[in-house]
């Protein structure tokens, strides 16, 4: 008798189910929809509450999404309705004229919004963001209670509990930090040269990186890797996050979404065992050696305006407090309705310390890419920091002049 | 007789050829070997750095999923079975059933069938058998022993990615971009081999030196400037076509286009010598009895062609079906196929559950193409013997 | 074979090489020479982003590209010569490392075309004998192996060539990243520590390792293929002689593979020098990079979409003329086994 009732309740639910879903949209619509973006959980949420709202939502979800999105949404007519970006890859949809001001729809459709996802350009509202990513301290608290350590909040305490940590013998190598060379390595160098206070173009455009903070940011990344395993110029995010969860590093500036996979029983040795802190200061008395970075959406202009709107209401729909009620752990979601767990307390008090947003601009994804390349060879040591930095400023020179950004 | 004992290696001679053969096969295999083997443990043992525990899988086998010794022997066996039915009796069914005219189409069908048979064996028959033996074997004391499980192994890798995650479609469209390329490839590359066989102008030498040059074109300069146009080809493509013109990009049918003509230059050149080295005088003959130059072609070049066409067109299905920057960038999500699929695996911001995933990912599509190999060895080398040789 | 008739064979094979390989090559040689540029203009703005706990809005000087009325992006192309060329060559710099004489090669090596270069070349000319030479010896080994075992040894050798390259790369790379259990091995047999992806040295070795275990088994299946064809006659008249095992190799087998070990190394040249797959699957682009993936570097958009199209054509054009005069003396000999016949 039981197991027939469980079973009667089961198949209700079964047929329920969607018609459910579908009850809880406040927006539904029947239009063919399409979306790209990066493929990583926060994007699989999203895109999945949407989804439930429109039948036929055709969702792409691609790493490389940034190598065809310029191309596709200048398109006549654009060959998706919604794109996901990030500060950096706004740009080139933003200077490229094919992304549509949201303020009318925003004003009619957003009372969820909160203001802080309106990323306005100019006045006007380009696009709209879901969840904040930053780079911040975690590290082992076993090992930091074991040896009395405290947590260290500039890079010169960072260098101590290294030393401390490894003269302990605890673990091979104390730090891990995402310095695959190329777009990580040149990240982690904006994120020391934001924190050392650097500036990094003047008002003609050109790069300032060959400075005192520049040489400081490099040498503080060098003092660094004497921690680290060697390998570290092929270790990127996903590498980090496997050298934490098998017990092999101590501590690691490292990006907020991937806090939740330390405490993943499945693959983690670590489990409860990793603490969360705000990114440490580049030096005492600056700022946080890290950098802000948003996550959102975009609604492509060259397609008809009923599809535009129709395109909007139902990201609205993705950026419920409902998808992050249920996938409260995949972000830093800046969507209302948010409760930050223990894991997100680094990136959220690493926010409140007020360190630089990634500052996009055509210049700097040049300069990023021209960092990238080339200071490397001082890492290895097989230049002075400040020929490496010469180096990276004349790649972007080169690069600028031939984009027509310097004359 | 008397030659093959004249030439038989001494024995320390044989000894050396035996250890560098092992060696090799060691070598050739151990890498694809590692990666079948991680794909079947949990996440911990997969990048475990003890080779053993990655071997053995204890939090694999902790968790309840294991094999037993009998399993194992069980599997083995059937591996063998597997192998020396499609390397010796496949090609000879086939033959008998298709016939001449039809045997690539006999190929084909006959390479899918066994496709399905074996997997049918070793995903459903295999399990059921074992679990059958080790129910009755358990109970008996030692023996018992054989039964229990020795080695952590979970299909939930698989499971994830095939049903889940519907890496199927991507098979499916894996399937239909390299049936069309390699179609298309060996219809197009066999009549301008042919014709560059028979003819001595210096006109087909430039083109063969071109088509040279060609191959040795960088891909990414290609490919990369292909994506505005398969974009906007639409609007580019208005005057001619009207209403109907089509947007390329994530079209199979484009991507096999491009695919075809990368591989064209290799095409002409392999088989151009393929029908070097038929003599020109079979088809004049048939010239002589009133054939046109295309009847010739195909009353007496086609059926002897098939050796040649057969290993050229293995090579265009290894490109087709291995490639990567084309497909990546020309195809849309919904027509991706499965090595840029397996490649986004990888690049997304992944867990190392999901990069297990992937594993299992790269070593089922690794399957079809150990049943191509064992299915057609013996063509490729006997197909390589009729062509290329002679340069 | 009337030229109508010819052209009515050859015409659907040519149609699909000038519309997808002669085209984009003769925009990548136009693009090499022309520049196209988007007309920046410097404004000031005005941007909100996500701050805590209030939005966080800054007034800066931001260059965006000039849109007209349509609302596209004003771009101008003009003739550059060679400057794109310059770009990537950088003929002072080289100069200058001349005039520095002593560390001549470091500061040369500074410059990424000449880095890639000597990469490449040292790539293409290393694994060239080695795939040549590993491949005969297997095809001798198997043809003298027991002829119940040849079966499976061929589809094991073959197992290399046929697994998907990037999947080939990756698996070898994780046999040896951090503690990859064949580096554990390594450090077992020495005792020391090892790490074969910290220096560009272990890394080349890798890489150099992966093509040729990748491309050995295509050396391989066509030298054994034409071990079949070997005349049994010369072979057992060179016996009766009394020529040893290695003369008979060396005046009979060898001179009859000839034409296969052009063709082999024909393919593996055009192959190696646009050496690509391993400089992503083993991650060395900070200690070596390759000529492709220099120009591939060009192409690839940053975060803001920028390109540098005018390199990267100039790169792939000097990667051309590179494989080209490769390629010279194996052109000049198809020539001669061409115009006889001819």
């Amino acid at each position: 008798m039981k197991t027939s009732h469980l079973a009667l309740a089961a198949a209700l639910s079964l047929a329920a189910g969607p018609a459910l879903a579908q009850g809880e949209c406040a927006f539904t619509t029947d239009m063919e929809i399409k979306h790209l973006s990066a493929a990583f959980p926060a994007w699989v949420a999203v895109t999945d509450a949407m989804k439930e709202c429109a039948p036929n939502l055709v969702v792409e979800l691609d790493q490389e999404f940034r190598q065809k999105q310029p191309t596709a949404f200048a398109a006549e007519p654009s060959l998706y309705h919604i794109g996901g970006v990030a500060n950096g890859t706004l740009t080139p949809l933003l200077n490229d004229g094919t992304i549509r001001p949201l303020d009318a729809y925003v004003e009619q459709y957003g009372q969820d919004l909160s203001p802080n996802q309106l990323i306005r350009i100019d006045g006007r509202i380009m696009a709209i963001a879901m969840m904040v990513n930053t780079q911040h301290l975690m590290y082992r608290t076993d090992i930091f209670e074991e040896l009395g350590l405290e947590v260290p909040t500039t890079y010169a305490e960072v260098l101590e509990a290294a030393e401390a940590i490894r003269a302990a013998g605890v673990v091979e190598y104390p730090i891990g930090a995402t310095m695959a060379s190329g777009w990580d390595l040149a990240q982690d160098f904006v994120n020391m040269y934001a924190g050392f206070g650097g500036e990094f173009f003047d008002e003609s455009g050109m790069t300032l990186i060959d400075s005192e903070a520049g040489v400081k940011a490099l040498e503080t990344m060098k003092a660094l890797t004497e921690y680290m395993d060697p390998e570290f110029l092929v270790s990127n995010s996903t590498y980090v996050q496997q050298q934490f969860q098998q017990g092999k590093i101590a501590m690691a500036n490292l990006w907020a979404t991937r806090a939740s996979a330390m405490d993943d029983a499945a693959e983690s040795q670590v489990v409860g065992k990793v603490g969360m802190a705000p990114a440490p200061l580049a030096e005492a008395g600056a700022r946080p050696a890290t950098t802000i970075w948003w996550d959102g959406i975009v609604i492509a202009a060259n397609v008809p305006d009923e599809e535009a709107e129709a395109a909007f209401r139902l990201a609205m729909e993705g950026l419920s407090p409902r998808t992050v009620a249920e996938h409260n752990d995949d972000a830093v979601w800046l969507v209302p309705g948010y409760e930050p767990g223990p894991m997100a307390t680094g990136a959220i008090e690493t926010a409140m310390m007020g360190p630089v947003a990634y500052p996009s601009s055509v210049e700097m994804g040049l300069l990023h890419t021209a960092i990238g390349n080339n200071i490397a060879d001082f890492l290895t040591g097989q230049e002075s920091a400040e020929q490496s930095l010469a180096d990276a400023k004349d790649a972007y020179t080169a690069a600028a002049r031939e984009a027509g950004v310097l004359q | 007789m008397m030659s093959a004992k004249t030439v038989q290696p001494s024995a320390p001679l044989r000894w050396t050829i035996g250890l560098f053969l092992a060696t090799w096969c060691l070598i050739a295999a151990f890498p694809l070997f590692w990666i079948a083997v991680m794909s079947f443990k949990l996440p911990v043992d997969a990048f475990s750095a003890n080779p053993l525990t990655v071997i053995f899988g204890p939090q694999t086998r902790a968790a309840g999923q294991g094999l037993s010794l009998l399993d194992l022997a069980l599997g083995l066996a059937t591996l063998a079975a597997l192998y020396v039915v499609a390397a010796k009796k496949l090609g000879g069914w086939v033959e008998r059933v298709a016939g001449e005219t039809w045997l690539p189409l006999g190929w084909v069908v006959g390479g899918l069938l066994y496709g399905a048979v074996a997997a049918g064996v070793l995903v459903v028959l295999l399990p059921a058998v074992a679990g059958g033996l080790e129910a009755v074997v358990r109970p008996i004391p030692l023996v018992g022993l054989l039964a229990e499980p020795a080695i952590g192994l979970t299909l939930e890798h698989y499971a994830n990615i095939w049903f889940e995650q519907e890496f199927y479609r991507n098979f499916i469209n894996s399937l239909v971009v390299t049936a069309g390329v390699v179609t298309i490839s060996l219809t197009v590359g066999t009549l301008a081999g042919y014709a560059l066989a028979r003819t001595r102008s210096s006109l087909a030498f430039w083109l063969l030196i071109s088509a040279l040059i060609f191959r040795a074109l960088p891909h990414s300069v290609l490919v990369s400037g292909y994506l505005p146009p398969f974009i906007n080809s639409a609007e580019i493509l208005e005057p001619f076509l009207g209403d109907a013109a089509p947007t390329l990009y994530g079209q199979p049918w484009a991507v096999i286009l491009v695919l075809v003509a990368i591989n064209q230059p290799f095409t002409i050149w392999m088989l151009r010598s393929f029908f070097a080295n038929i003599p020109a005088e079979l088809d004049e003959a048939a010239r002589v009895d009133g054939c046109t130059h295309f009847g010739a072609f195909r009353r007496v070049i086609m059926p002897v062609m098939w050796p040649g066409v057969i290993t050229t067109g293995l090579f265009s299905f290894l490109l087709a079906y291995n490639d990567f920057l084309v497909t990546s960038l020309l195809l849309d999500a919904q027509n991706q196929t499965m090595v840029p699929a397996i490649a986004s695996f990888f690049n997304r911001e992944t867990t190392t559950t999901d990069q297990v995933r992937a594993v299992a990912a790269a070593v089922s599509i690794t399957a079809p193409l150990f049943l191509l190999v064992i299915v057609f060895q013996r063509q490729i080398v006997s197909g390589l013997t009729a062509g290329a040789v002679k340069g | 074979m009337r030229p109508r008739t010819f052209f009515a064979f050859v015409g659907p094979s040519l149609v699909l090489m000038i519309l997808f390989i002669a085209i984009p090559l003769v925009s990548v040689f136009l693009q090499s020479f022309w520049q196209t540029q988007t007309v920046f203009e410097r404004v000031e703005i005005e941007n909100c982003t996500p701050g805590f706990p209030a939005p966080n809005c800054t007034t800066q000087t931001v260059t965006r590209p000039l849109l007209d009325e349509s609302g596209r992006t004003v771009t101008e192309t003009i003739y550059v010569g060679l400057d794109a060329y310059r770009a990537v060559v950088q003929p002072e710099a080289v100069a200058a490392a001349f005039a520095a004489g002593e560390d001549f090669w470091s500061r040369l090596s500074n410059i990424d075309f000449w880095k890639a270069l000597r990469f490449t070349l040292t790539f293409t000319l290393i694994t060239l004998p080695l795939v040549v030479g590993l491949g005969l010896a297997i095809a001798l080994a198997v043809n003298a192996a027991l002829r119940s075992l040849r079966g499976p040894i061929i589809f094991v050798s073959l197992l290399p060539f046929i697994v998907t390259p990037v999947i080939g790369a990756l698996s070898i790379r994780w046999l040896f990243i951090g503690d990859g259990i064949l580096t554990n091995a390594l450090e077992a047999m020495t005792g020391t520590q090892i790490f074969m992806f910290a220096q560009g040295w272990t890394i080349e070795i890798l890489m150099l390792t992966y093509r040729v275990w990748h491309v050995a088994p295509f050396a391989f299946v066509v030298f054994y293929a034409g071990l079949q064809t070997v005349n049994q006659d010369t072979l057992e008249s060179a016996v009766i002689d009394g020529a040893s095992r290695f003369e008979r190799l060396r005046y009979v087998v060898i001179p009859h593979l000839m034409p296969l070990i052009v063709f082999v190394s024909l393919i593996h040249l055009m192959d190696a020098y646009r050496v690509f797959e391993e400089v992503i699957g083993f991650s060395s682009q900070a200690h070596r990079i390759s000529l492709q993936f220099l120009t591939y570097d060009f192409l690839m958009p940053d975060d803001s979409g920028n390109r540098s199209i005018s390199r990267a054509s100039a790169s792939s054009m000097l990667t051309m003329i590179g494989i080209v005069i490769l390629l010279v003396p194996l052109l000049m000999r198809t020539w001669r086994d061409y115009k006889p016949r001819g």
